[in-house]
């Protein structure tokens, strides 16, 4: 055998032997391919062909998830509603091959609801927030858009509202109504429904009257019954400032609204003007003469 | 001379020691993941500087742990970053790597955020995390998979007592 014989010869070999590992690789690599669906709904489970024979170590991993099974090969591989009831990625790997999927929520179910200030006056726009995330049952948050109903119902009175969800949240603003009262509030999606109560009491004063008496001590001053804009009594506890100026100077008394009046005793004087306040609603003015 | 030989001596020793005595929990941690959250487009309330600043500190906080967590199996970790949903999904899934002698070593590459929802009144932020990572799922000692992924996850944080805790993490196909 000459050189270049021989050199052919080997030359030869290596191309037989590499031509045999890339088939064994093809087959290798076929053997182990996974099929699995882009996305599947939480709670669905999943049904996985294989081919090949024998056994194999599948093993899944993802949200809530890990799993070590030994499998037959060219056998359905089965994964349960229970396996997959969690959103996310998961990865599976089967004889040394990989693939990803992901789970996504279903339906509706519940909704996590927060409902802002819990206490509002009475008669103002966009006072009352609500916001709802919305889950289905197993507490995936639900990202395809959703319609949520939120209600506000207070003595008959409802103002409604219905937001899209985005990326799986929803909120809106609504007024106050125009009456007192402990006020519904109510976020819905399909069969899901939340109820918050919100306590909408009377704004400020719209205005204050009052009238001025001598008693024994001094000058005893009491306002009407002060009611809000919308005719709302303003809440006992409130405070009403009263004043009497004269020659020798300036007296001041607050008092606290009891049972929708408010009074106060201020020093006798011969004369004197007598104002009354409260927040930044001012009422009227007496000028006081001795006689009176 | 007298005196460096001894000192050298000592280096050596603390050298070998080192490579044959098991590092400290902290030495191991990973380390904090780079986050970068733009805020402009969170609606329907802007986000101040000095809470993007803690929540910047707190969802890296909380990467950094639920990398530690699913990698030693260490669901005790969790709590001080998680609350509600996520705690609870994530320790589910750390007691399953537990039973079937799993976990999963993830190296984190970094996070671009976009916060996409503040509540009016303050208490819960949603973000768009694109999460780039390198995931290695281990049976033991041996990568029963490996891959270098772009992840997307919807994640809602609500406010603690000083601090953002993660309510609900879920990888997504895209936003």
């Amino acid at each position: 055998m000459t050189k270049h014989t021989e050199v052919r010869v080997k030359f030869g070999g290596m191309m037989a032997i590499a031509a045999l590992l890339m088939c064994c690789f093809a087959i290798a690599t076929h053997a182990a391919e996974i099929n699995v669906p882009a996305t599947i709904t939480a709670g669905s489970g999943l049904t996985i062909p294989s081919s090949g024979t024998g056994s194999a170590t599948l093993y899944v991993v993802g949200p809530g998830t890990a799993i070590k099974r030994t499998v037959q090969l060219g056998q359905e591989i089965q994964l349960s509603a229970d396996e997959l009831q969690n959103a996310g990625r998961y990865v599976i790997s089967l004889d040394g091959s990989s693939a990803t999927f992901f789970v996504t929520a279903g339906p509706v179910q519940s909704i996590a609801f927060l409902a802002r200030p819990s206490r509002v006056p009475a008669d103002t726009p966009n006072i009352v927030t609500g916001t709802a995330f919305v889950f289905d049952k197993y507490q995936n948050l639900v990202l395809q858009p959703q319609p949520v109903k939120f209600e506000l119902t207070v003595n008959g009175q409802t103002a409604s509202r219905t937001e899209t969800t985005k990326s799986g949240v929803a909120f809106a603003k609504l007024d106050s109504s125009r009456k007192e009262g402990p006020a519904q509030f109510v976020a819905s999606s399909g069969s899901a429904s939340v109820r918050r109560v919100v306590q909408e009491v009377a704004s400020d004063p719209c205005s204050i009257r009052m009238t001025a008496v001598r008693d024994k001590n001094g000058i005893l001053a009491r306002t009407d019954p002060i009611h809000d804009c919308a005719g709302n009594p303003v809440p006992d506890g409130t405070i009403v400032t009263f004043t009497s100026t004269d020659a020798k100077g300036k007296s001041t008394v607050d008092a606290r609204i009891k049972q929708g009046i408010a009074e106060a005793e201020l020093p006798a004087s011969t004369g004197a003007t007598i104002s009354v306040a409260s927040g930044v609603v001012v009422g009227n003015e007496i000028q006081w003469r001795g006689a009176q | 001379m007298k005196s460096v030989l001894p000192a050298g001596l000592t280096l050596a020793a603390l050298a070998a020691l080192a490579l044959v005595c098991p590092m400290p929990h902290s030495v191991l941690a990973a380390s904090t993941p780079s986050i970068a959250i733009s805020v402009e487009h969170a609606t329907p309330r802007e986000i101040e500087e000095t809470t993007q600043k803690v929540l910047t500190r707190d969802y890296a906080t909380a990467w950094q742990t639920m990398t530690e967590a699913l990698d030693q199996n260490r669901a005790d970790l969790l709590s001080a970053n998680f609350i509600g949903t996520a705690d609870d999904k994530l320790t589910a899934t750390i007691q399953e790597q537990t039973k079937a002698g799993l976990h999963q070593h993830i190296t984190d590459h970094g996070h671009s955020v976009a916060a996409v929802f503040y509540s009016p009144e303050g208490s819960a932020i949603e973000l768009h995390d694109t999460a780039h990572l390198q995931i290695d799922v281990m049976d033991g000692s041996k990568v029963v998979h490996t891959e270098n992924a772009t992840v997307h996850y919807v994640t809602l944080l609500t406010a603690a007592e000083n601090s953002w805790k993660v309510r609900v993490l879920e990888a997504v196909p895209g936003f």
